[in-house]
């Protein structure tokens, strides 16, 4: 074992440090959804053009073809950079696209992917519904085959960025009276069909992110189905294979940062004469040094096998509950000053609140934890 | 960089586990078989990263860590952790008791028995000092014996990779107890019935068990990055170093504490072996622990 990086790959990193130095955009990213639209296409297109999107991505689809590791590197240097999150572009490039290249036809896949890459197509995940959450499979919209079509009926929820999509991961039922994993199909919904309604839904910081979603009669034609009519929960396990699976790399680095302005902030009050949070931070330190230590371990599976390690359920709950014990220490170092927060301030309150979707969305905890009681360790399931 | 323990290592580990599975199992480990610590010195445990001129195995802090894991894992004695870094940073040829100040200036020599030496832990500089110990009392962790012996100044050994050394190996001791610990509360929440079902089955009890689960990983992966840094001399091995001892201990003692309610009424016995990972936890935790101090920056 060995933590030091080969010369070609330091080599990579300082790359990606020169060029992000000199591209970060100087204004912050909006915090609102539409306002953060063209901010967030251009910053893609940005990273298209100087080969960064899609950096272990197949060269014919427009990507790098590098490893893994490589991609870590980018985004340990991206995230150093304080280069803006890639927002409304999240869910086509890290998991929208990586589901085409493992299940799509070629015309899908050469048609979506450099768009993706581009950030001229926006995606959205049409997954949960009001009666289907951690229960994925109690899924009830309805595609029903007409001709060369699905007739889509229905309604989705909670679907992130739905409002500025053009494209949505749409997981439906299109074998009638079928129950549970049968009978589902993922397809390729565009959002501007007619026949769809979306109604931004109001976050608890503010935001308006997600959405619900409505569809009367919509119209998507077979072509769009991905894997095949019927194999729906296949492929949308895959999707949440790679939701689950890398949205932490970028993470630690991000959490090792907000970390260390904890202890300048402590250190300039003078909290850190305190013992339990100086305690406390030191523990959040050694939390984070671990994180990066599993991240590395994970990949290190992968470069060897092929697929991220067992152990990659661990590392989500760890990190989504890392994360939330850094919100909220942000909160009780900011004292008084949480009274006067207002719907549209950025800042520790509004990530705090924010950062309640890390143990809810994707999964939630409860839902991870069952999986690494049953998957990892083994146990029965309950009846 | 690659934090795989990859074949070499892999073997190494499984031959540890497989000698200990047989020699040390947990349900003996309060008595341990006579004539123990010459087998443990002949396995070369407490030699595997002195040079190979010294006589010894030549292999990385890596390795050395994930052996060691396995070694808690069965609460081996602790006299192998002190020897294993006075070995590498002395020239002493024998069994080495740990000794921490016992606060009136005396030592506490923990697993003293046929030790004439102990090395003296202290987050600054380690020292050896000759001990002549008397007869030997018990301590809360059943596993291991103390006895008192006079404070002295002893011969320090001069720089902090000792120190980091020691926090290593006692980081993967603490790694070891933790796992022993998750590893018996799952196996308990297979086999006990209540209500018809498996107790695991309650996610109650499985979320319990998860949570066991990840506070393994976390430390683990430490443990490897740390070993790592050591290894190389990376600039921030001590901060990793630390950052890997307190999170192996605060596994084992909250593994230590959670086996114990999974097993409900008979993780209070005597009987059971329940208890011993958490009391071999706190132990370990109250030698040179970690504090917030380089952790901080
Ligand atoms: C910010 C945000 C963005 C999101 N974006 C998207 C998106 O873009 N696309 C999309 O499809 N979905 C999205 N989601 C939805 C998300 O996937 C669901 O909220 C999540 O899966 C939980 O489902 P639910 O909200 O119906 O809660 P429920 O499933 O009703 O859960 C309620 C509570 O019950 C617990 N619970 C449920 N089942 C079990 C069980 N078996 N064992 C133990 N406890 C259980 C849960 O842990 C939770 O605490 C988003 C959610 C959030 C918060």
């Amino acid at each position: 074992m060995r933590i030091a990086f080969t010369p070609e790959q330091q080599a990579f990193r300082a790359t990606c440090r020169v060029w992000l130095g000199e591209n970060v955009p100087a204004e912050p990213r909006p915090l609102d959804a539409l306002d953060a639209l063209p901010f967030d296409t251009a910053w893609q297109r940005r990273l298209f053009d100087a080969g960064w999107a899609g950096i272990n991505w197949p060269r014919e689809y427009g990507g790098r073809g590098l490893s893994l590791i490589e991609q870590v590197i980018w985004l340990e240097e991206y995230a150093r950079a304080n280069a803006p999150w890639i927002g409304a572009n999240f869910v086509g490039v890290n998991h929208g696209g990586p589901t085409l290249i493992a299940n799509a036809s070629e015309e899908q896949k050469a048609f979506h992917l450099p768009r993706i890459l581009k950030g001229e197509a926006i995606w959205c995940q049409g997954f949960s519904e009001p009666g289907a959450g951690s229960d994925l499979a109690a899924i009830r919209t309805t595609g029903r085959i007409e001709g060369d079509h699905l007739i889509v009926n229905g309604s989705k929820i909670w679907t992130s960025f739905a409002h500025v999509a053009d494209w949505q991961e749409l997981v439906l039922r299109t074998e009638p009276g079928s129950q549970r994993h049968a009978g589902l199909s993922w397809v390729i919904c565009d959002m501007h069909a007619p026949g769809i309604t979306v109604r931004p839904i109001r976050k608890i910081n503010g935001q308006t992110e997600f959405c619900e979603v409505f569809y009367d009669d919509v119209r998507v034609p077979l072509g769009n189905v991905v894997g095949g009519l019927g194999n729906g929960w296949k492929v949308a396990m895959s999707t949440l294979g790679f939701e689950r699976g890398t949205g932490f790399i970028a993470d630690q680095v991000r959490i090792g940062i907000e970390v260390d302005e904890l202890i300048a902030t402590a250190r300039a009050s003078g909290a850190i004469a305190n013992q339990a949070i100086a305690g406390d931070l030191a523990l959040l330190r050694a939390e984070v040094a671990a994180l990066r230590a599993m991240t590395y371990r994970n990949i290190s599976e992968a470069a060897r096998t092929g697929q991220p390690g067992a152990e990659s359920s661990l590392i989500r709950l760890f990190t989504s509950e890392l994360n939330q014990r850094v919100d909220r220490m942000a909160v009780d170092l900011l004292g008084d000053d949480i009274i006067d927060f207002a719907y549209g301030d950025p800042g520790p309150v509004s990530e705090y609140l924010r950062g309640f979707a890390h143990t809810i969305a994707g999964g939630t905890a409860q839902v991870q934890r069952n999986i690494i009681g049953e998957r990892l360790l083994g146990l029965p399931r309950g009846r | 960089m690659d934090l795989h323990p990859g074949d070499e290592i892999e073997t190494l580990r499984s031959a540890t586990a497989e000698w200990l599975a047989g020699r040390l199992p947990l349900a003996a480990a309060r008595r341990s078989p006579p004539g123990l610590w010459d087998e443990l010195e002949a396995m070369g445990w407490p030699v595997m990263t002195l040079a190979e001129d010294r006589g010894g195995l030549a292999l990385d802090h890596a390795s050395e860590a994930v052996v060691f894991a396995e070694l808690g894992r069965h609460l081996a004695p602790l006299a192998m952790v002190a020897t294993a870094v006075a070995r590498r940073w002395t020239l002493l040829p024998a069994k080495c008791a740990l000794a921490i100040p016992a606060g009136d200036g005396a030592l506490r020599a923990l697993d003293p028995e046929g030790a004439d030496v102990a090395l003296v832990a202290r987050a600054d500089e380690l020292a050896t000092v000759e001990i002549s110990p008397g007869p030997a009392r018990a301590t809360i962790d059943l596993t291991t014996l103390q006895a008192r012996v006079p404070g002295a100044p002893g011969a320090p050994i001069a720089g902090q990779k000792a120190v980091l050394h020691l926090r290593l190996l006692l980081a993967a001791y603490a790694l070891g107890a933790a796992d022993a610990a998750r590893d018996m509360a799952v196996d308990y929440a297979k086999l006990r019935v209540q209500f018809g079902q498996p107790i695991g089955a309650f996610q109650a009890i499985k979320h319990i068990c998860a949570d066991m689960a990840v506070g393994c990983a976390v430390a683990r992966s430490q443990l490897y990055y740390a070993a790592c840094a050591l290894g190389e001399d990376a600039a921030d091995a001590a901060f990793h170093v630390l950052a890997a001892h307190m999170l192996a201990l605060r596994a084992a003692l909250a593994n230590g504490r959670a086996n114990i309610q999974v097993h409900g009424g008979i993780g209070m016995t005597d009987e059971a072996q329940a208890h011993l990972p958490l009391k071999r936890a706190h132990l370990l935790g109250r030698i040179i622990p970690p504090g917030a101090g380089i952790l901080l920056g």
